[in-house]
């Protein structure tokens, strides 16, 4: 009795299920990370791509929060409704995404690691993890080390620097975080005072950064890595009243982080180029597709721009604001 | 199973009252696949049903823990974070086996082991703490997700347990029975085919694991005497004790096998994401006692069985899938899983006959 309706359930769906029917146009899923401004301006560079080449675009939800928990099932929900030629993903977590992208890509689903990779991010080597066509998103590494070199430039190359981060298994945030620590540690006079990981969450980032603070007085810069982390830190700094004493260099150019750079809160914006990733991503998978022979880049690096308050209101620099 | 004998109400109205009352979870599941395999593309397919159970695997183990607490009268809150702890564990055990010298295999089953054991622990307590203390069962669990909590994070400093062997994550996602074109079924292992072969892949390792687990635990409560004295305790307490049960003990066990349970599913977590963390079961809390009480247990003890709660955590995890194969947001899933549980325990109260129990069938 009990059991019947189970059985009952999985016949139905063996009835009903149907061949899919493939489609001449090209079917593309975008996966993002996590819900943030940052993403959703990726998302606007791959759907006027995706307009433009012509080829049916899906988005798959956004996570509510950042890990592989959350990303997989959504990702496996909406390759089975999709079956994708193309996947356009960022990977939350370098380990864990592994298996399940390679069940995906063993079905025949090219795939694309946007802004965030599996691995070592290396996948111009042979190894069990480089069967994605190509990583596009920012040299991480030369981004947390050039924020190193403006935040000494802003302290006067001395004194004590805390770095606010976010998720340690995500390839973008390690590559900062050591980017940042070689390029303090060539400044004799200056110290990393601590790394602390928020975990994308903006409350923690705060708290973290309020008791680096509390815990070295001494502190005169701090790096935040990305969306929540520099908003949290920035926000710290504020409450504590040492707006200006402390200087802030923040990664990622959210509207906030933009208004806080005009008020004078923060010092410094590193803004990615989330649209040029997203659409870069589409105009290479979709010449690969069309075809086979084409030799894509394993790494695209699109490179980044610096918001100062110099030129925070510069006409030029406005589409790299994330909206 | 236990409807049929009960046939109190008579006449055609009562007659139907007593067939939805004992019958309605599975008519909503049923009517959810039905709706879900016209509206949501892709749904109706065998993979389908192999991705809701496999990425359900927690939730279902953990609706088993709680549904065992709640039948004694008690709630467990400390299951999502008893997952996170061991999933936390079960890496630093296998990563530590490894570093000593074991081989990949032995390290990776010595610390699935290792872990359940010490995964026994937070269960260990909150059943000493409720049991012999007497403190309110809802604190002591509130303590104790607390505690688990901050150990986790202190042994990890506040990030991720990382570093399992690959050979975790193989086990993890990878599936009982394997079939490619013009090859034998082989077992465990993925035939070694051409990209874009149709592999016909059957069960996940985990679900069956899962589904093994469920099975032992569902006999337990249903054909033991150890399950009887659960039923007679969240019944009536002072009953129990008249009737000569160790009400102490079997408290104590069952929230070690609470415990049991989420430690498992921490192992589960850390196979299928070679990772772990602290929060890792964090939001599951609610989804597992969501499940308890669609499948028809009460708040207050007494019921429940181990089928309609998993048919209560079916109805979440198709909801789940469901909606996002239509592509829908699942914030819609939190409305409609209020609505559900609220029509649960409305339909628990007016149609009587969903209030079966192995318990009252016995008496």
């Amino acid at each position: 009795m009990k059991k019947s309706p189970f059985i009952l359930a999985i016949l139905m769906i063996a009835l009903v299920a149907m061949p899919g029917f493939s489609q001449a146009k090209l079917k593309v899923l975008f996966m993002p990370g996590v819900a943030d401004p940052f993403y959703f301006t990726m998302e606007k560079g791959i759907r006027a791509a995706a307009a433009k080449a012509g080829v049916d675009l899906s988005v798959a939800e956004y996570p509510k929060a950042w890990g592989p928990e959350y990303q997989v099932p959504i990702l496996q929900a909406a390759v089975a409704r999709q079956r994708p030629d193309l996947l356009l993903i960022a990977p939350t977590s370098t380990d864990a995404l592994k298996a399940p992208l390679k069940a995906i890509y063993d079905k025949g689903t090219e795939i694309i690691t946007v802004d965030t990779f599996i691995g070592d991010g290396d996948y111009s080597k042979a190894s069990d993890y480089s069967f994605p066509l190509s990583y596009i998103g920012s040299d991480n590494e030369l981004g947390g080390r050039q924020m190193a070199e403006h935040l000494a430039k802003l302290v006067g190359e001395t004194g004590k620097v805390f770095c606010e981060a976010t998720n340690p298994d995500a390839s973008s945030v390690q590559g900062r975080v050591k980017g940042f620590t070689a390029g303090v540690a060539e400044y004799p006079n200056m110290t990393l005072a601590g790394v602390e990981w928020c975990q994308d969450v903006q409350q923690k980032a705060q708290e973290q950064t309020l008791a680096a603070l509390q815990k070295n007085k001494d502190i005169v810069g701090i790096f935040g890595t990305n969306v929540f982390s520099a908003q949290g830190a920035y926000q710290a700094v504020v409450n504590a009243g040492l707006t200006g004493a402390v200087k802030i260099c923040s990664w990622d150019a959210t509207l906030e982080l933009i208004g806080a750079l005009k008020k004078g809160q923060v010092d410094l914006v590193l803004a990615q180029k989330p649209g040029e990733m997203g659409s870069l991503a589409i105009e290479w998978g979709v010449k690969y597709l069309k075809d086979n022979s084409v030799q894509v880049p394993k790494k695209i690096i699109p490179g980044f721009e610096f918001f100062t308050r110099e030129n925070v209101n510069d006409p030029a620099m406005q589409q790299f604001i994330y909206q | 199973m236990e409807t049929a004998k009960h046939g109190t109400a008579p006449g055609l109205a009562g007659g139907l009252r007593s067939f939805l009352g004992g019958r309605w979870v599975v008519i909503f599941l049923v009517l959810e696949i039905v709706y879900f395999s016209f509206t949501s593309k892709g749904f109706a397919d065998f993979n389908s049903v192999q991705i809701l159970l496999f990425y359900g695997t927690q939730v279902f183990l953990l609706a088993v823990a709680e549904l065992f607490v709640i039948i004694t009268g008690g709630i467990d809150l400390s299951v999502g974070y008893i997952l996170g702890f061991a999933s936390i564990v079960s890496i630093k055990i296998v990563n530590a086996l490894v570093v000593a010298g074991l081989p990949v295999p032995a390290a990776i089953a010595l610390g699935a082991v290792a872990t359940l054991i010490v995964g026994l622990v937070p269960g260990l307590v909150n059943g000493w703490l409720v049991a012999w203390l007497k403190v309110p069962p809802f604190i002591a669990t509130f303590s104790m997700l607390g505690v688990c909590h901050g150990v986790s994070e202190l042994v990890i400093n506040g990030v991720y347990a990382l570093g399992m062997p690959q050979m975790a994550a193989d086990i993890g996602n990878g599936y009982i029975l394997y079939k490619a074109p013009h090859l034998p079924f082989v077992f465990f292992t993925p035939p070694q085919v051409a990209r874009r072969t149709p592999v016909l892949e059957l069960i996940p390792n985990i679900v069956i694991v899962a589904a093994i687990v469920i099975a032992i635990f569902a006999f337990v409560l249903a054909r033991t005497r150890f399950g009887r004295h659960i039923y007679a305790l969240g019944g009536s307490m002072d009953a129990a004790v008249r009737a000569g049960i160790p009400t102490k003990r079997r408290i104590l066990q069952v929230y070690a096998l609470s415990s049991f349970l989420a430690s498992l599913a921490g192992v589960t977590y850390s196979f299928m994401y070679v990772s772990g963390k602290a929060d890792a079961g964090a939001s599951l809390l609610l989804d597992a006692i969501a499940a308890v009480m669609i499948g028809g247990a009460s708040m207050f003890g007494g019921s429940g069985t181990v089928g309609r709660t998993m048919i209560g955590a079916l109805i979440l995890a198709v909801l789940d899938l469901g909606l996002r194969m239509a592509g829908v947001p699942t914030f819609n899933k939190y409305i409609l899983v209020g609505v559900i549980l609220v029509l649960a325990v409305i339909v628990e109260r007016y149609l009587p006959e969903a209030q079966l129990s192995i318990s009252e069938e016995r008496k």
